[in-house]
């Protein structure tokens, strides 16, 4: 024991941090290896996500913008698989494309997860997605895929000529009947203003969560139509389709990891508290 | 349920590299960080390479053969961005890079205009009552929290009277701004994290490798601390 004896609330206040970071594993590994299976409730925002996506028919054809890289997909990856079997379900065309270069790995992972699906559904690539690649790394190429899409996309990203296909619909951005945006980057408001803002065509986003309040600015003045925010709103999305997923089984970790940071705020300010009150007693009577 | 030898491979390989990385959380250096952070380096900057020279022959080569002869200047003007890294003809870069910001700057001025003021302030500026009393709740707090907002940032005149009031409210309201974007920030990062741990446990023969490379790298760190071997061998 020290000279001064322990004191709970120094040690409230100035505890070893990195308890934080293992408390953080067991809260989010464990349920995860053992999920609870806690209730979530259903946003207004997901739900319009869906209605919006749900509005689709069959033949319409969907910007898929997958603007997002590896680390930003694990935190997207249950908005992404449930909006994808949303449409291929529906019959939907997809024109995918990158926005990271990171992105080129990303399909194999994705429509690994998807197969099944895509078989039930008969959905093949060419003939229903057509995946062209990393073509807008820039505001630049952006804005001149947007005035002529077939100016600058001539072929898919394995260089097959995509003449012929469901593309030779597209003449410019306003020809898309959606943009749909997985996003962690900059692309997201290139293409706002050279797509929505200049073509007038509408775009969902499907946001990672230190984003989202940025683009509820954007939801609210109108230039996006409706917004997925993060593994949340992918789980909210997972339930809406009745097929639970990545994100509802994540949803036990995410709310253990958030009960975890307020009890550490609260011991945190406790401890701070109550030191320094001491402290200040210390002070003025010079009795330890 | 069968797994192939590269799946298997790669999975196990990743889930240590990355709880290699999470060593850094223990603050101390350690060489198997150092391994994990130089590897990725490494492997990103061999796939932004590849997908750059892919990028220009897809959008530009392709596009060339194609008759767009324009692209030529671009490719001209790519070239001779790489002088960059020659010191004694580095100011030849100067005209493709002035260039650019040129073109981003006209690409940009022709429309943030609107998505970042015109359009924002009209979202603010609405009816408060549509006759939906949450509507009105929210669309109410926008107007007072702008306009209190707005009036703590007056600079130029003395704060005094019903201005003091709606300053220090307007201050206090941002105090809960920052309050609710710190609370957003966490649940992305979290997501981040919860995200990719759920990728590293499912399916569940994933689980056992991944609790094992949590422990070895954990012990490996507390060892390259209490050894000192950490300081010594990390890079950096």
């Amino acid at each position: 024991m020290s000279e001064e004896g322990f004191d709970l609330f120094k040690w409230m206040a100035t505890y070893d941090k990195r308890w934080i970071y293992v408390f953080l594993f067991i809260v989010v590994i464990g349920p995860l290896i053992r999920p609870l299976g806690m209730p979530i409730s259903v946003s207004g925002l997901t739900k319009d996500y869906y209605d919006n996506i749900n509005s689709l028919t069959e033949g319409d054809i969907v910007f898929d913008s997958w603007n997002m890289e590896f680390s930003g997909y694990m935190e997207l990856k249950p908005g992404v698989l449930a909006t994808h079997k949303i449409f291929i379900e529906k019959g939907v065309k997809l024109c995918i494309a990158f926005g990271h270069f990171e992105g080129v790995a990303l399909p194999p992972v994705v429509f690994k997860e998807l197969k099944s699906y895509m078989d039930q559904y008969d959905y093949k690539e060419f003939e229903d997605y057509i995946i062209i690649g990393y073509v807008i790394p820039n505001e630049a190429a952006v804005a001149a895929l947007a005035q002529d899409f077939h100016g600058v996309v001539r072929v898919d990203w394995k260089g097959q000529p995509i003449a012929g296909t469901f593309l030779d619909e597209i003449e410019d951005a306003g020809d898309f009947a959606l943009i749909n945006d997985y996003t962690t980057g900059l692309a997201t408001t290139f293409q706002i203003r050279h797509m929505v803002l200049t073509y007038g065509t509408p775009m969902a986003v499907n946001s990672i969560g230190v984003s989202v309040p940025g683009h509820l600015a954007n939801l609210d003045a109108g230039l996006i139509t409706s917004l997925l925010s993060s593994t949340r709103g992918g789980a909210e999305l997972e339930y809406l389709i009745g097929q639970p997923g990545p994100g509802l089984k994540s949803m036990d970790a995410f709310t253990f990891g958030h009960y975890m940071l307020i009890v550490f705020i609260i011991i945190g300010n406790i401890g701070h508290y109550g030191w320094s009150r001491r402290a200040a007693h210390r002070d003025r009577t010079g009795i330890q | 349920m069968a797994v192939e030898m590269f799946e298997f491979t790669a999975t196990v390989v990743g889930i240590f590299i990355s709880f290699c990385m999470y060593t850094t959380l223990y603050g101390k250096p350690n060489p198997i960080r150092s391994w994990a952070e130089y590897s990725y380096l490494a492997a990103g900057t061999g796939v932004s390479v590849v997908i750059g020279l892919w990028y220009i022959w897809n959008t530009a080569i392709v596009n060339i053969q194609a008759g767009d002869l324009i692209l030529i200047a671009s490719l001209i003007l790519g070239v001779m961005m790489l002088f960059r890294v020659y010191p004694k003809y580095n100011y030849v870069s100067r005209l493709p890079i002035a260039f650019s910001v040129g073109v981003q700057l006209a690409l940009s001025l022709r429309t943030i205009i609107f998505t970042n003021f015109l359009r924002q302030i009209n979202a603010t500026i609405v009816k408060l009552w549509t006759g939906v009393p949450m509507e009105f709740l929210y669309r109410f707090t926008i107007a007072v929290s702008v306009i209190t907002i707005l009036s703590f940032f007056l600079y130029t005149m003395e704060i005094t009277g019903p201005l003091l009031y709606s300053s220090k409210i307007g201050e206090y309201l941002m105090y809960l701004g920052f309050g609710a974007i710190f609370a957003q920030t966490f649940m992305g990062r979290l997501g981040l994290f919860v995200g990719y741990m759920e990728n590293i446990t499912t399916p569940a023969w994933k689980q056992p490798y991944t609790v094992v490379a949590a422990i070895i790298c954990l012990i490996a760190a507390i060892i390259f601390d209490k050894t000192g071997l950490g300081e010594k061998l990390s890079a950096g």
